[in-house]
């Protein structure tokens, strides 16, 4: 469970996230939407204590992520753009292995953690792998094994379809799907709702710093007018 | 959730930007290897490898400038294809080129050093002009000097031999990396870490 | 190029340590004894050496061909002299044998080079250096390695724009500055999204290190490496 309490961020005294306050329970599958500059990136990095609000709180599972920064973001994991800039190893194995190298695990359980992580992004067996050989969507969905690795409640994604043609994004939305279908609570950025509303269970817009719209994709895509979100087409 | 996880200890925000910056500084020296170019009558080619290690004590300062070019170094002993040529190997640091190589983190620690007045970084349009020329002048010194007195320690050559085969073909075009180095830090477009 | 190649050989199987200590002891004795009857047996040695990790001498040879170069202009420039007797064959005799010991000692780094992967040289470093200092070096040859390629291709495409843009007409000094505040640029926008990740992934300064394990085939290896040491004093 992730809670954001009357959240206000700014950067340069501009204001980019103003008085937001939500919850994203566990298991849930949430698409949050909103032009370039509207404050999506800012209001995920929060959750997992990248950025600390300037106002209000945010708690992961009921604890304040600034009180437990390891707690954060071992339970949120996150991905980013750019899946390129995320690699810290050469090869795909020693890459995924990072995230519980880092909690102190023992050998035998981080390498339990990495054979599932890439098991869940259809990469099984990709260990020897060079990054760099990689396609774009198996570079993404090496990313998300990565995040996956922390054993994370919840799976934050910053545009993660950037740059992918369509067989590589529809690979990765599988894999969210599925991860979804296992009780990973899913939380989407994305400027593009082509073919993800029917997988997610609501929809949250921003606009200006603020929740806009927040409700179930039926319900939500009608009022997405003027937010300059790229809506499916009926 | 009090289980081992309390026992890790993460590196510091701050620390984790000027980390990774470095180590990207690393392989971006190490890629420009690949942009080697020889010339004639000189045995080593010309790279633009020099320009960086300014680089890395102007904009890096002196700790992670050093962290930097340390890290450049390590990866090239255990084999990353980053020194001249696009070799690898323990050998190449003691080899004819090592007293450079060493010679590198050095140069952009003392630049680095010279320039930010200690480890605080200070903002490089604002510094005055002469001092950057005066570090930059210092690390080039440092470089030729460990570069060719290893080489003429190794290859039992006269000092002005080894000048000649190792400091005398580069002095103009060290010149022209000095102002492009001034250059790119007064265009203001680079700026260091400061918080 | 020389680079690691996955293979079976002996020099395969030892643990990065004990190579890395051949190198070093090797190197030692190497830099003690430029006389020709060390040199001999130093031959033999990295003949061996060198079939024992199946390394091409044809190929590293042309690899190391800019140092080559210094390696025979040396002996040659201190034995030219101004004024008679014009060559000075003791000197030339002497640079040669010193000459030749580097290049015994880079043969002998290559057949590291071929048999040791990324991971295997960081465990040892990680290893073998405690501390915050072992996992910056560590962690940042890892990157090093990973970031290697993009920062190439990035290079690659800077260099590219400029001589579409008439850049081979312009000064050496603006070219030098473009490409240097471009390359610094686009690297630093990748360290700062990579930054992120790393955080995101609990990077820390006290992980579970990378497994290595000496194995029977290793005890030779260090009894030649502290053999090799110890003759340095000799």
């Amino acid at each position: 469970m992730i809670e954001f309490q009357s959240v206000s961020h700014a950067f340069d005294d501009v204001a980019v996230l103003e008085d937001v306050s939500l919850s994203l329970g566990d298991g849930e599958f949430v698409l949050l939407a909103g032009a370039n500059g509207s404050g999506k990136t800012t209001l995920l990095r929060h959750c997992n204590g990248l950025l600390t609000p300037d106002s209000g709180d945010v708690l992961v599972d009921g604890t304040p992520v600034v009180d437990d920064l390891i707690a954060a973001r071992s339970s949120v994991g996150m991905v980013f753009q750019h899946p390129r800039d995320q690699f810290v190893a050469a090869t795909v194995g020693a890459d995924v292995a990072f995230g519980p190298e880092n909690l102190g695990l023992a050998r035998e359980e981080i390498d339990r953690r990495v054979d599932a992580a890439l098991e869940a992004v259809n990469m099984a067996g990709r260990d020897d792998d060079r990054i760099d050989t990689l396609s774009g969507g198996e570079q993404s969905r090496v990313a998300i094994a990565g995040a996956l690795a922390m054993e994370p409640t919840h799976l934050v994604l910053d545009e993660p379809f950037t740059g992918l043609d369509e067989p590589a994004r529809r690979s990765v939305l599988e894999r969210l799907e599925s991860l979804s279908a296992d009780g990973t609570g899913i939380l989407l950025a994305t400027h593009d709702l082509r073919d993800v509303t029917g997988l997610a269970d609501r929809v949250i817009a921003m606009r200006d710093g603020r929740v806009a719209v927040d409700g179930p994709p039926e319900h939500a895509l009608t009022e997405l007018d003027g937010l300059e979100i790229r809506v499916p087409e009926q | 959730m009090a289980t081992e996880q309390n026992s890790v200890d993460l590196v510091d925000d701050t620390v984790v930007r000027q980390f990774a910056r470095a180590a990207l500084l690393a392989a971006l020296i190490g890629a420009t290897a690949a942009v080697s170019i020889p010339i004639p009558f000189s045995p080593e080619p010309i790279t633009l490898q020099v320009l960086f290690v300014f680089l890395a004590g102007l904009v890096l300062g002196p700790v992670w400038g050093f962290v930097s070019l340390v890290l450049y170094l390590a990866a090239g002993a255990v084999g990353a294809p980053v020194f001249a040529g696009l070799n690898g190997g323990v050998g190449v640091l003691v080899g004819n080129s090592g007293g450079y190589l060493w010679s590198y983190p050095i140069a952009a620690a003392l630049i680095g050093f010279i320039v930010h007045r200690g480890t605080e970084l200070r903002d490089l349009t604002a510094v005055w002009l002469p001092v950057i020329v005066g570090a930059l002048l210092a690390g080039t010194i440092v470089i030729y000097g460990m570069g060719t007195a290893y080489m003429a320690w190794l290859l039992e050559l006269g000092a002005w031999e080894a000048l000649s085969l190792g400091a005398f073909p580069f002095i103009p075009v060290e010149i022209l990396k000095m102002i492009a180095a001034i250059a790119i830090v007064r265009s203001g477009g680079l700026r260091p870490v400061r918080s | 190029m020389l680079t690691f190649e996955p293979d079976e050989t002996l020099a395969h199987r030892l643990d990065p340590r004990s190579k890395l200590a051949v190198q070093i002891g090797f190197a030692a004795t190497a830099l003690a004894h430029p006389t020709p009857r060390a040199l001999i047996v130093l031959s033999v040695l990295t003949g061996l050496l060198l079939a024992a990790a199946s390394v091409s001498l044809r190929r590293t040879l042309v690899a190391y061909r800019f140092a080559l170069i210094v390696l025979v202009l040396a002996p040659i420039l201190s034995g030219l002299s101004l004024g008679t007797p014009w060559f000075d064959r003791p000197a030339a005799v002497t640079s040669g044998l010193a000459s030749y010991r580097v290049l015994l000692i880079l043969l002998v780094s290559a057949a590291y080079v071929r048999s040791t992967p990324v991971r295997a040289s960081r465990a040892a470093i990680q290893r073998t250096i405690p501390g915050k200092p072992g996992q910056v070096l560590g962690t940042g040859i890892a990157l090093v390695f990973r970031f290697l390629p993009v920062l190439q291709s990035d290079l690659r495409t800077i260099r590219e724009a400029m001589a579409a843009r008439l850049g081979t007409e312009r000064g050496a000094i603006d070219r030098a500055s473009t490409i240097g505040t471009l390359g610094i640029t686009r690297a630093f926008n990748r360290a700062d999204r990579l930054s992120l990740a790393l955080q995101a992934r609990c990077f820390a300064w006290n992980p579970t290190l990378p497994p290595l394990e000496f194995s029977r085939v290793d005890y030779p290896a260090l009894v030649l490496a502290i053999g090799l040491a110890l003759s340095a004093f000799y």
